[in-house]
């Protein structure tokens, strides 16, 4: 994590020294651009303000990782040298092995935006068949047999 | 990335009619916005109290204090202002087409009612969602790490649409 932090870190800084860099290169080149292609300030601002944005959302990525890095308390295998593979065998996550809610979701948001465009009657049945898949989808595995 | 397509609409459409811009905008009743806006910041900050009850994994409240309120009450809150930003929302809009600036009356009107429009729709999307959280909140016995993740998750989305917001609100209301 570490590494990770600090590879944000480089290329935060990196694309604020291309920013200035590209900043003053413009400046220099637009003395020699044709008058139709210039502007009062002689900047060329969609690359310096997009490479300037570049660095601030790598220092925001670094940051947050650095954050996320102090709050974990402990190092992650992938970090020690002395770790096996099957020290980061970490919980996946839950993932649904079949549903049909999202098939009727898909059926609702087709209704309500065809409604939209041909008749707004449609758009009502639409609106309740997308609520009813939702709180389907949402609710499939608290109730019945999977409740918990 | 959808947003910012939409901030490239206003700013293209006001580069080319500064005139209509000047002439329009004129009629935004400020301090209510700036009311509007107060709320649905300060719903964040309830919206984040709701993840802090949260991750002590503590749905509802055990007394009467603030500082003993759980997960559903602070979502609760946090919906009520969400709703209200809403409705002064569509409040602001009928004053505004009342004055005649409608989505088909100018440049103005189309990137006004596009950008804040689809704004109010993603905040409805999110009290939706707040609503799915309280609900899940309800209906488990034991409030877990995945009832928790899933407040967390649902905060973040409106952090987001807040930061949108205050964008939207310094281009529009105060840059004019």
């Amino acid at each position: 994590m570490i590494a990770n932090t600090r590879l944000f870190w480089v290329l935060s800084g990196f694309f604020l020294v291309a920013s200035i860099a590209y900043t003053i290169w413009s400046y220099v080149y637009y003395a020699d651009a044709p008058s139709e292609l210039q502007n009062e300030l002689g900047i060329e601002w969609v690359g310096s303000i997009g490479l300037l944005l570049s660095s601030t959302l790598a220092a925001l990525i670094a940051f947050y990782l650095g954050r996320l890095h102090k709050a974990q308390g402990a190092e992650l295998p992938e970090d020690r040298l002395d770790s096996n593979i099957d020290d980061g065998d970490a919980e996946q996550g839950f993932f649904s092995p079949w549903s049909w809610w999202p098939i009727v979701l898909a059926a609702g948001a087709s209704l309500l935006f065809v409604g939209i465009a041909v008749g707004v009657w449609i758009a009502f049945i639409g609106a309740g068949l997308t609520v009813i898949a939702l709180v389907g989808w949402m609710f499939e595995y608290y109730r019945g047999n999977f409740a918990r | 990335m959808f947003f910012a397509g939409l901030f490239a609409i206003y700013f293209t459409l006001r580069s080319t009619s500064p005139e209509v811009w000047s002439q329009d905008s004129a009629l935004l009743n400020i301090p209510f916005a700036l009311v509007n806006t107060t709320i649905l910041v300060l719903s964040s900050v309830t919206c984040q109290f709701g993840v802090f009850a949260a991750e002590r994994l503590q749905p509802r409240a055990t007394g009467w204090k603030i500082s003993q309120w759980g997960m559903v009450e602070w979502f609760f809150l946090t919906y009520a202002m969400g709703a209200i930003f809403v409705t002064g929302q569509i409040f602001e809009y009928a004053e505004l087409v009342h004055e005649g600036l409608t989505l088909a009356s100018s440049s103005y009107g189309s990137a006004f009612y596009l950008t804040t429009g689809f704004h109010g729709l993603h905040v409805t999307g999110g009290l939706i969602a707040f609503l799915i959280v309280i609900a899940t909140a309800f209906s488990v016995k034991n409030f877990g790490h995945k009832e928790a993740t899933r407040a967390i998750v649902v905060s973040y989305y409106w952090h987001f649409v807040d930061v949108v917001w205050i964008g939207l609100f310094l281009v529009i209301y105060v840059l004019k």
